[in-house]
């Protein structure tokens, strides 16, 4: 048994705190598997604010996971131990709760279940540290793909905005042809995700699509309440279609207030973000025929394995689960076959069993439904992208057409040369 | 000895600036937790933010809501002249972090200057939301510079951190000790103004800005040179907790970020010196203690400034130097 410091940072800071111990309450992870030779995860993620129900399902996956391996007897008897904390998505914040999850709780990985700018924040930490990383939600592409920015120890287990831009492009591109769309505009949020995806987007639609006409753009801010502005500049210019990548609870309010004005009678709406069972239960009435990528439904794709996966996270927690909550549990799959092959926690030989790594996946679309972590940038690859257009209830999207992979790496090798980046 | 300590003086606060140095170093070796010297240098770093926005609230009776400004402007400034070809080209090599962070205190007092100038015209509210402004303005440049600052995703990729003097910021203790250093260093000059002429100045303008422009004084001068070291003061805190964080975001321009030194002001105190100190090392340990076990950390933050206000009616270490005084005069008058 490994002697402990008597003076350890919790135990300074809780006597120093006593008084607002009371108010406080146990985080509530089981406290039976808090011993030494755990295997520590610190998960930092957004708990609060708007966002807190992907916070929640981001969690929720990864216990599940961790639970299945803890009941299975785990590494030769060492647990898992998992120390979530709320960043409540400020950057600096979450190096915090890193730099503590590193210095103080001494875990052996971090699950970085963070929104892309506080991933760049926690990226930072473990550049330094050394800690192996699995980034589980940020979309950002320059997280692995600049190598500026890339480190070796870190691993994106997320969708990626240029895979996602070229698949939506081919996809739109199909309906350019079948509806004769002409007139584009684009409604984004008005931060790095949104720009990034209307730059991606437009960028492969012109490779797919060539001739179409931009003609307005409208960049609410995000987490805005109200959105008749840019609705009724829709309203004047009446385009053809529409492209957007707002997501959560501003694409709900966006797709309530537009629906009042019969935004979506006369135009085709393309919402990468919009398939995801949070943002479609939460909208009213859901318009039938919008279009929108497959950020996770139990519908697509259309396998046994996604249909037991869904079911087994709803009957444990009451709800689907999200795009945040599969791509948590393929990082702590792949972690758990990596820990099983190295038989242990040295971050290098992790690291070393995880590059280059493909293993079937219930989100798999490679050969035998796998998934791979590329060796080149260690981004997850082969994951399913699709685009279909939705109906009011279950399964709420239909006609789901699947993207290439071939032609999403051939584009992606394209615009990451245009960039400098490869 | 005694005699020695109870007389103020420099002499008197250089040793005991030592002597604390000393003890925290102590501290790092008899501590060998990690995350206890991250917290304290922590405490430092916010420390240092909270007692530059006390020269304004506490000593001139300024309440500036924008002074996240400057340590976002500090904090940036040695984010991207480590990040910039300028250190290569000139050949800074070892002395460019030194050389970073006066540049952070230059660029940050520049910026005070031409704010506190125009905010210094005004007073009460008028001037508290004219720092307010000027505070977005500065958030918006940030966001809109997306090629520079990398807008909202912060500084990216990290920057290098040479070794000077020996000194390898890269070491924990190196980190460690410099970063305390700094700031004990500037907290006894900064204490040193406080108590010279200018900072009883400063306090009549407080009390009565009349009185002391009737004798001749130049209030407004003696504003914007508060203001100005103020916001260099502020830049140094940025550019420290930059080079903790090994980046700089943008929310550190955005007006919640000057709200933590005003709630560490509250927690400590506003009149004694080192309460603001104290109010950060109160906010951060409510802060890690908090988080760690509870995500209604808005909630407990709150019941805890309540309870302050409410309950002590003033910091902690003003209520701690006020009850100590009344124990010591009861005991002069028992006597």
């Amino acid at each position: 048994m490994i002697k402990r410091n008597k003076h350890t940072r919790r135990t300074v800071i809780k006597n120093a705190a006593l008084g607002i111990g009371a108010l406080s309450f146990s985080a509530g992870f089981p406290s039976i598997l808090k011993a030494d030779d755990n295997i520590k995860i610190g998960v930092p993620t957004i708990l609060s604010g708007r966002v807190a129900q992907l916070g929640i399902s981001v969690t929720n996956a990864i216990k599940m996971a961790v639970n299945k391996f803890n009941e299975e007897g785990g590494l030769d008897g060492r647990k898992i131990e998992l120390i979530i904390r709320d960043s409540r998505a400020k950057p600096d914040e979450a190096a915090r709760v890193c730099r503590d999850f590193i210095n103080s709780d001494n875990v052996d990985v971090i699950v970085n279940a963070e929104a892309s700018g506080a991933s760049f924040a926690v990226q930072e930490v473990i550049r330094e540290s050394g800690t192996l990383c699995l980034h589980t939600v940020s979309e950002t592409t320059s997280l692995t793909a600049d190598p500026s920015i890339r480190a070796w120890n870190a691993f994106r287990f997320s969708r990626q905005g240029i895979h996602d831009a070229v698949g939506s492009a081919k996809y739109a591109a199909k309906i350019i042809e079948k509806k004769g769309i002409k007139k584009w505009m684009s409604i984004n949020p008005d931060y790095a995700y949104g720009r990034d995806s209307d730059d991606t987007f437009f960028w492969a639609l012109e490779k797919f699509a060539p001739g179409f006409e931009l003609i307005g753009k409208g960049w609410p801010k995000i987490f805005q309440p109200d959105y008749t502005e840019v609705i009724t500049k829709i309203a004047r210019e009446k385009p053809d279609a529409i492209y957007s990548s707002l997501w959560g609870g501003d694409l709900v309010s966006f797709i309530d207030q537009a629906s009042l004005y019969g935004i979506f009678k006369n135009t085709e709406f393309f919402a990468i973000n919009l398939a995801d069972y949070t943002t479609m239960n939460a909208i009213r009435n859901l318009p039938k025929g919008l279009h929108s990528a497959t950020r996770y439904v139990a519908a697509w794709p259309d396998t046994e394995e996604n249909r037991a996966y869904d079911k087994s996270y709803t009957d444990l927690y009451g709800d689907h689960p999200t795009n945040w909550s599969w791509e948590a549990s393929i990082a702590i799959d792949y972690l758990i076959n990596a820990l099983k092959e190295t038989g242990g926690t040295d971050n290098k030989k992790l690291a070393e069993a995880l590059k280059g790594k493909t293993i079937p996946s219930f989100m798999g679309v490679g050969e035998g439904n796998t998934v791979t972590i590329r060796d080149r940038d260690q981004t997850i690859t082969n994951y399913s992208i699709g685009w279909g257009t939705t109906i009011p209830k279950e399964p709420f999207i239909q006609d789901v057409q699947a993207a290439n992979w071939d032609t999403i790496e051939n584009l992606e090798e394209e615009w990451l040369t245009n960039k400098g980046w490869i | 000895m005694i005699s020695f300590l109870k007389k103020d003086s420099f002499s008197r606060d250089a040793c005991l600036a030592l002597l604390s140095w000393v003890f925290l170093i102590v501290v790092f070796f008899i501590i060998p937790d990690p995350g206890v010297h991250d917290i304290i240098q922590k405490v430092f770093i916010l420390g240092l933010f909270a007692l530059s926005l006390n020269i304004l609230i506490g000593y001139l009776g300024l309440i500036a809501f924008g002074h996240a400004a400057f340590f976002a402007a500090g904090a940036y400034t040695l984010g991207l002249f480590l990040q910039s070809d300028f250190i290569k080209i000139y050949n800074f090599g070892s002395f460019s972090i030194p050389v970073a962070i006066l540049l952070s205190i230059l660029v940050s007092g520049v910026l005070a200057t031409f704010i506190g100038a125009i905010c210094i015209r005004l007073k009460d509210i008028y001037f508290s939301f004219l720092t307010l402004a000027f505070q977005m303005v500065i958030y918006s440049i940030i966001l809109a510079l997306v090629d520079i600052t990398g807008g909202d995703q912060g500084l990216m990729g990290g920057f290098p951190k040479p070794p000077f003097l020996g000194i390898d910021l890269s070491k924990p203790f190196d980190f460690y000790a410099f970063t305390i250093f700094i700031s004990i260093l500037v907290i006894l000059v900064l204490r040193q103004l406080i108590e010279s002429p200018f900072g009883y100045g400063l306090r009549m303008i407080r009390d009565n800005a009349e009185r002391p422009a009737a004798l001749g004084f130049n209030n407004q001068n003696h504003k914007l040179i508060a203001f100005i070291i103020a916001g260099s003061i502020a830049g140094l805190a940025g550019s420290l907790q930059a080079l903790l964080d090994v980046g700089a975001y943008p929310e550190w321009a955005f007006w919640a970020k000057s709200a933590e030194p005003l709630f560490m002001i509250l927690l400590g105190g506003m009149n004694t010196f080192l309460g603001p100190l104290m109010g950060a090392l109160i906010f951060e340990i409510l802060n890690d203690f908090v988080t760690a076990n509870t995500k209604y950390y808005g909630l407990v933050l709150g019941l805890v400034i309540l309870s302050f206000v409410l309950g002590l009616k003033q910091g902690l270490l003003d209520w701690m130097v006020i009850k100590f005084k009344e124990s010591r005069n009861k005991n002069a008058q028992n006597k």
